[in-house]
């Protein structure tokens, strides 16, 4: 079975400079933060949160593509966000949602619990039944290449479900120290003020500034 | 709640620079929401849960928007996991605005929200202010939206029965 670090390794291969990244926490955003040091990366997005923070940047910034790489355990969590985001529709979004079946976390030797769906539940037709045209599954490089550079050059919002082994065993060097949440934040942020030319942050200076 | 009580939170919203919003309805908030999801100065999205809501505020955020996020006392404890990562981990500024169910004088067994939602805040080191008057709802919204961003702080605006109805 393919691993979450080749395919990763593939998205940090294709991925153009410009397409934002939202990636949940622990290892997707570990081995992210390995492959990528790309300004356009948002990491450590926690349970439930993934999909719904992807969804807020894209309806923010309809121009700008926008990827985010949740998690079968992170996705269940707030799994009502497949309606939300097939409402609001934004043509800007893809969701990836790596697969294992189970609540992995950062373990390495063995599998978590299982999730909904190492049991009977199948991501892509939920995405389906909330409202979501452009779903799929896939389970080899070459598939989720292939559904990848059609998403990012297509109007979605698509999801694509990628099975993955239950185990990270094949995983990156640790070759540098990935950002924690609060140098992230102001890396992707001034990333996004000098490219889109909004101001996110304040200066605390106050109105006599 | 009368429609001009929902005005002044739009308003209140529309002072502060608020462009974004999104919320899980409750029957205390009723006219601001329908308010806001047919406003054009502030675009609304309807969640399906409110922790799924404040992250999507929180990705609004990021995206250069000014998001508020409108949620109910039950609601505020439905998100507690998700505010508290965004105020005490990444430090994202979200003005989230409460109709304050179980202030003194609520005539409705909500009693238990005036036992969780002040301590509920603390907890999560959010800011708030107390809003009792209806004169006060635009200058309060502006203020705390001012300091979040300032702060980098999610700050919540309480509003009791007594400024709403």
């Amino acid at each position: 079975m393919v691993s979450r670090y080749e395919l990763l390794r593939k998205l940090s291969a294709i991925i153009p400079d410009e397409v934002i990244v939202v990636a949940c926490i622990a290892n997707t955003s570990g081995f992210w933060g390995q492959l990528s040091q790309r300004e356009a990366d948002l990491l450590h997005i926690t349970m439930g949160m993934c999909t719904p923070t992807a969804l807020g940047v894209a309806l923010a910034l309809p121009s700008r593509k926008v990827i985010a790489l949740d998690g079968d355990g992170n996705l269940l969590l707030n799994l009502g966000s497949l309606g939300t985001v097939a409402n609001q529709n934004p043509p800007n979004l893809t969701i990836v949602v790596f697969d294992n079946g189970n609540y992995l976390g950062s373990h390495k030797k063995e599998p978590g619990m299982p999730t909904a769906t190492g049991g009977k539940t199948n991501l892509e037709g939920v995405a389906k039944a909330s409202g979501i045209v452009s779903a799929c599954t896939v389970s080899s490089v070459d598939d989720f290449q292939r559904n990848v550079e059609a998403a990012l050059s297509n109007a979605g919002p698509h999801f694509i479900v990628a099975k993955i082994a239950a185990l990270d065993d094949d995983r990156p060097p640790r070759t540098r120290r990935v950002l924690d949440p609060r140098e992230n934040k102001y890396r992707f942020v001034n990333h996004i003020q000098k490219t889109e030319g909004v101001e996110i942050l304040g200066s605390g200076l106050g109105k006599w500034s | 709640m009368k429609p001009a009580k929902a005005k002044l939170v739009i308003d209140g919203m529309k002072e502060a620079g608020i462009n974004f919003s999104v919320g899980v309805p409750d029957a205390q908030f009723i006219e601001v929401y329908r308010m806001v999801s047919r406003d054009r100065d502030i675009h609304y999205v309807g969640a399906a849960n409110e922790g799924e809501a404040a992250g999507i505020a929180m990705g609004a955020w990021f995206g250069g928007k000014r998001p508020a996020l409108i949620i109910a006392t039950s609601g505020l404890l439905v998100a507690t996991y998700h505010l508290a990562r965004i105020n005490l981990l990444h430090e994202v500024p979200i003005v989230v605005l409460v109709p304050f169910r179980g202030d003194l004088g609520d005539p409705r067994w909500m009693g238990m929200y005036q036992k969780t939602t002040e301590p509920a805040l603390r907890a999560m080191d959010i800011p708030y202010r107390v809003v009792n008057q209806s004169a006060d709802i635009v200058r309060t919204i502006k203020e705390c939206s001012e300091s979040a961003r300032a702060w980098l702080r999610t700050v919540a605006v309480l509003f009791t029965g007594e400024a709403l109805w």
